[in-house]
């Protein structure tokens, strides 16, 4: 069973510690949860020992091998890109009209024909706000493309998510990284046990992340280089690049990665997950094969979801070396472990007693993730 | 007719002791009277102000204790009575006019009163002035009654002229504001031809200039005239003494210390046992009369509240004297005798007579605490102290807290005096994380505005009331902009001195008489100084959030936001509701409202009640002040305003 505890706990446990990311699940779900500008608060104190800020947070007490369970009814194993059914190229089909996607506009793709064939009802995406990225609750497939484009900050998109739910919306997708996928599967397990529960989310859809900005940080750090209101877009392009291409009205700026990686929560460096291991489909970049993206199809629903996108015109996949699948392992392996000895340096898993955990996970999980 | 003017001599009266005070003043012909508001001392030149044009007198509320000390001086400077009113700590503040002051030396007579308040009942502090008189060698008078409260004043106003300095005469909240009988005396009508003689020579007291110059020669005659003060307290009617020819103990008191001590001794049936001396003239002490009662006995107690002041003069004095009385055995506070914090009561003292007695005295019966206790932690309701229904500032507090909580850099205000000293408690949401003198937010946060340079970056507040912007905020804040210190001042102008009881300040368009006075814009003031300046109603929930949040990520400087709401208990606003509150029972979310309850339980409002049957909130229509402001704090929306025709 996983631990829940109240509001007064995720202070201590997350926001004491410096490990909030403020991916937004806890926003909006009472008066006292706000996001401003990439960071969240708690405005008021609160007197319940249990709350569903602390069921759903993604930063601490969750238990993978519970979640595992719940979610594809196997036991946790630690895999590096998780549960899968399929490692496919994608990207958008003829059908999708044309938005400035970050690479293949998998994601959009996906997203716009989900909500046109009433897969779902709304989506909980991310938009910007000058450089900083909002969530935003879409209703309309024509909105989608708005949303587009990596913000590789970390957002409160799951702000929109409640606020989708409370809304009355019944079959709600979302977007989001590891975190945020994270958040949503424990949304999904119904941790608060409520006998009326019906599960509002019907498409995760989850993005590769090595790690995220600190939103006013970059900001600050943006405003320096360059008139932020002139910047169109920005890119991390894959290695050896080592640097962050701002696109603006008076041309290309480079920002070494060196003055960058500074800016990445130190909370970014206790997550396991790469590939957003908890999401109906998750979407990433594709190393080496520029307007395409890498789709892992985890769940049934996933995978009837791109079926049909495909049959509609709405994406393209193709095969994917075996070579590359192995290289993606590679990566996510490294990230799960490098990210298990740093929680076990911080005593953040598994932790006996009263002591929050971070994650949990069987010990024969962690000894194999940790190779020993 | 007020109760300090009507009454022919002779005639009995029901006064408070700042009345008493007052009358005393009126008695002794006053011709000006200073001050700055401060509890529990506001009484006296409200009174005297209500009084001001029937009797010919200038009264004013001045902008501090400093100046309402020196506009006093003038008056003396031209031959006036004059009298200057202020709270403990106010004597800090005008401490260093007061210095140069008793060193230059008065002309018409010219009495300081300060009103302290021990167990600090309505202060930050419980610092005392009697030290101020020891620390400036001026006489020092502790009334110990009401009829003395008004006699001694016009006592006072002879010994300045006799000795050419300025006198304490120093009352404390049980005197200033309880009750008791005064019996009247003639009022005054002195010559009040004001003229400055500055012409003579200048060792001249009377004709020359006004100086403290040259130092040495004034300070020697300074101290002659303390002398001659000695000799005058050495047959003072206000040292009195009651009980055996040779007690076997003999307490020494001043003030209302003089009255518990009374009450003690007749608990506790030692009226043959105990004499008690209540000394009226408590510095410089008059030693021939210290030695003609501490020869009585060899145990002595002294009485008195806060620190040992007159402990420490009796003691020098009885070692002083000691070849020709002998060694003597002191209570007091030094020995623990009695605590050296807080008020005193008949029961205190009480205890500790039956102690040096070997009696047994219990005060309150062990199982009748145990079952009052009982009774108060199960059958009431926890009270917190708030601010009242409408105040402005529980809607100021909200925003402030609201705002730095999202901008989520662990932004804290430095608090200031006034009824907003508050928020340092849950009502006001726990803003205030410092708390100290007069203006002192504002100084804090310019000295706290300059930490960048080591990597501070927490938002840093300041608030201020209208009356202490004007009384000490504005040097601070001069100093801030100078410095280009980093900090949001917010001033919280309720349109009046409303702690203390609406006197009028600088800002307000009439003086303390009642007189059109010439009013100054804190905006404009603060415009000029170079601070950017942002006007909001503290009502208007939104724009008063957005525009804080838009100065705290504004670039650094200093920033004022003037928050202009009149406060709730203004005669101005005369109890009229601006709005009809209703709560809809049918949205109200109760227990399931965030957490629970969050009107009732966080927001606090007296005005909005939980009803315990129907489990929603309702409004209290008799409480509610009807300012609207819940309605944008309510998550459901479920409060409703309609405003009143």
């Amino acid at each position: 069973m996983m631990r829940v505890l109240g509001s007064n706990e995720l202070v201590e446990d997350v926001f004491a510690n410096d490990l909030c990311i403020g991916c937004g699940a806890c926003v909006n779900l009472c008066p006292y949860y706000k996001n401003h500008k990439g960071k969240t608060t708690r405005l008021f104190a609160c007197d319940l020992n249990e709350g569903r800020c602390y069921a759903f947070c993604p930063k601490t007490e969750v238990d993978m091998d519970e979640l595992s369970k719940r979610i594809w009814g196997l036991p946790y194993d630690g895999g590096p890109i998780g549960n899968y059914r399929q490692v496919l190229s994608a990207r958008a089909g003829e059908e999708m009209h044309q938005g400035s996607f970050q690479a293949g506009g998998t994601v959009s793709s996906l997203i716009t024909f989900a909500l046109k064939v009433d897969i779902i009802d709304a989506a909980a995406l991310t938009d910007r706000e000058g450089t900083t990225p909002v969530p935003r609750l879409v209703t309309n497939w024509e909105d989608v493309v708005t949303c587009a484009s990596t913000k590789f900050m970390a957002s409160p998109t799951l702000a929109a998510l409640n606020t989708g739910i409370d809304k009355g919306f019944t079959s709600l997708g979302v977007v989001g990284t590891p975190c945020q996928m994270t958040a949503a599967a424990q949304m999904r397990t119904n941790p608060m046990q409520k006998s009326d529960f019906a599960d509002p989310i019907a498409l995760t859809v989850g993005l590769f992340c090595n790690w995220s900005l600190d939103a006013r940080q970059l900001t600050t750090l943006l405003s320096v280089k360059c008139n932020i209101s002139k910047i169109r877009g920005m890119n991390i392009p894959p290695p050896p690049a080592d640097m962050l291409i701002l696109q603006t009205d008076d041309g290309r700026i480079d920002i070494p990665l060196s003055e960058v990686k500074p800016l990445i929560p130190h909370t970014c460096f206790i997550c396991p997950d790469m590939t957003s291991e908890w999401s109906d489909v998750s979407v990433g970049m594709f190393e080496g094969r520029p307007g395409w993206n890498t789709l892992i199809v985890r769940s049934e629903e996933g995978a009837n979801l791109i079926e049909k996108a495909c049959e509609s015109g709405y994406l393209q996949t193709e095969k994917i070396p075996e070579k590359y699948l192995s290289n993606l392992c590679k990566a996510a392996g490294e990230k799960k472990a490098r990210t298990l000895r740093m929680l076990v340096r911080r005593d953040l898993v598994n932790t006996e007693g009263k002591q929050c955990s971070a994650v949990r996970m069987p010990s024969n999980v962690v000894n194999k993730i940790l190779n020993r | 007719m007020s109760p300090i003017l009507g009454g022919r001599k002779g005639s009995h009266h029901l006064l408070m002791g700042n009345e008493a005070i007052a009358r005393g003043a009126l008695e002794a012909g006053v011709s000006v009277a200073t001050g700055y508001p401060g509890t529990p001392s506001s009484e006296i030149v409200e009174r005297l102000a209500g009084v001001s044009r029937e009797h010919n007198l200038y009264v004013e509320w001045s902008v501090n204790e400093k100046v309402a000390l020196e506009v006093a001086a003038a008056a003396s400077f031209a031959g006036l009575r004059s009298l200057c009113v202020m709270k403990q700590n106010g004597v800090n503040v005008a401490s260093d006019f007061l210095l140069h002051l008793a060193g230059s030396g008065t002309r018409g007579g010219m009495v300081l009163v300060p009103c302290d308040d021990p167990g600090a009942l309505s202060s930050a502090n419980e610092g005392e002035s009697r030290h101020f008189a020891r620390l400036v060698e001026i006489p020092l008078l502790e009334p110990g009654d009401f009829q003395q409260a008004k006699d001694m004043i016009k006592w006072a106003f002879e010994l300045s002229e006799e000795i050419r300095n300025i006198v304490m005469v120093r009352s404390v909240t049980r005197l200033s504001h309880a009750s008791g009988k005064v019996t009247f005396g003639e009022l005054s009508q002195l010559n009040t031809r004001a003229f400055f003689n500055h012409d003579g020579s200048p060792p001249n007291p009377m004709q020359g200039a006004v100086l403290s110059f040259p130092v040495a020669l004034k300070h020697s005659q300074q101290q002659q005239k303390v002398q001659q003060a000695i000799e005058r307290f050495e047959k003072s009617p206000f040292n009195t003494y009651s009980g055996p020819q040779k007690p076997e103990l003999l307490i020494i008191t001043s003030s209302t210390c003089h009255l518990y001590s009374k009450e003690a001794i007749h608990l506790l049936d030692l009226a043959d046992r105990v004499g008690l001396l209540n000394m009226g003239t408590t510095w410089p002490l008059p030693s021939q009369l210290m030695k003609q009662y501490l020869a009585t006995t060899d145990k002595i107690l002294i009485v008195e509240e806060v620190i040992p002041f007159l402990e420490e003069e009796v003691k020098i004095l009885a070692t002083e004297l000691a070849p020709q009385i002998g060694l003597k055995i002191f209570h007091g506070k030094r020995d623990g005798s009695l605590p050296s914090v807080g008020e005193l009561n008949p029961d205190l003292v009480a205890e500790t007579l039956a102690k040096i007695f070997n009696e047994e005295y219990i005060a309150v019966p062990e199982a009748y605490a145990a079952r009052a206790n009982e009774h108060t932690s199960s059958e009431l309701p926890g009270r917190d102290l708030t601010f009242c229904p409408g105040c402005p500032h529980r809607a100021t507090f909200w925003s402030i807290h609201t705002v730095l909580q999202l901008d989520n850099r662990k932004g804290f205000v430095c608090g200031d005096i006034g009824c907003y000293s508050l928020a340092m408690l849950p009502s006001g949401y726990s803003a205030l994380k410092t708390l100290h003198s007069m203006g002192s937010g504002t100084g804090l946060a310019s000295g706290f505005g300059k930490l960048g340079q080591f990597e501070m970056d927490q938002p840093v507040l300041a608030v201020s009331g209208d009356s202490t912007f004007y009384h000490a905020v504005m040097p601070a804040l001069i100093n801030s902009v100078h410095h280009r210190s980093n900090l949001i001042l917010v001033i919280l102008d309720n349109s009046g001195t409303a702690m203390t009881g609406f006197q009028p300040h600088p800002g307000r368009p009439i003086d303390a008489a009642g007189n059109e006075a010439h009013r100054i814009d804190i905006p404009s003031i603060c415009e000029a100084i170079g601070a950017k300046v942002k006007i909001s109603d503290p009502f208007n929930l939104h724009h008063t959030q957005q525009t804080l949040i838009e100065l705290i990520e504004d670039k650094p400087g200093v920033k004022v936001l003037v928050l202009k709401q009149i406060c709730a208990l203004s005669p101005e606003k005369k109890a009229q509701k601006m709005y009809e509150m209703t709560i809809d029972e049918t949205i109200c979310l109760g227990e399931n409202c965030g957490c629970n309850r969050l009107c009732t339980r966080v927001f606090k409002c007296p005005g909005l009640n939980w009803d315990i049957n129907k489990r929603v909130s309702r409004i209290d229509e008799v409480i509610c002040a009807g300012c609207g402001f819940c309605e944008g704090i309510c998550p459901a929306g479920a409060i409703r305003k309609k405003e009143v025709a």
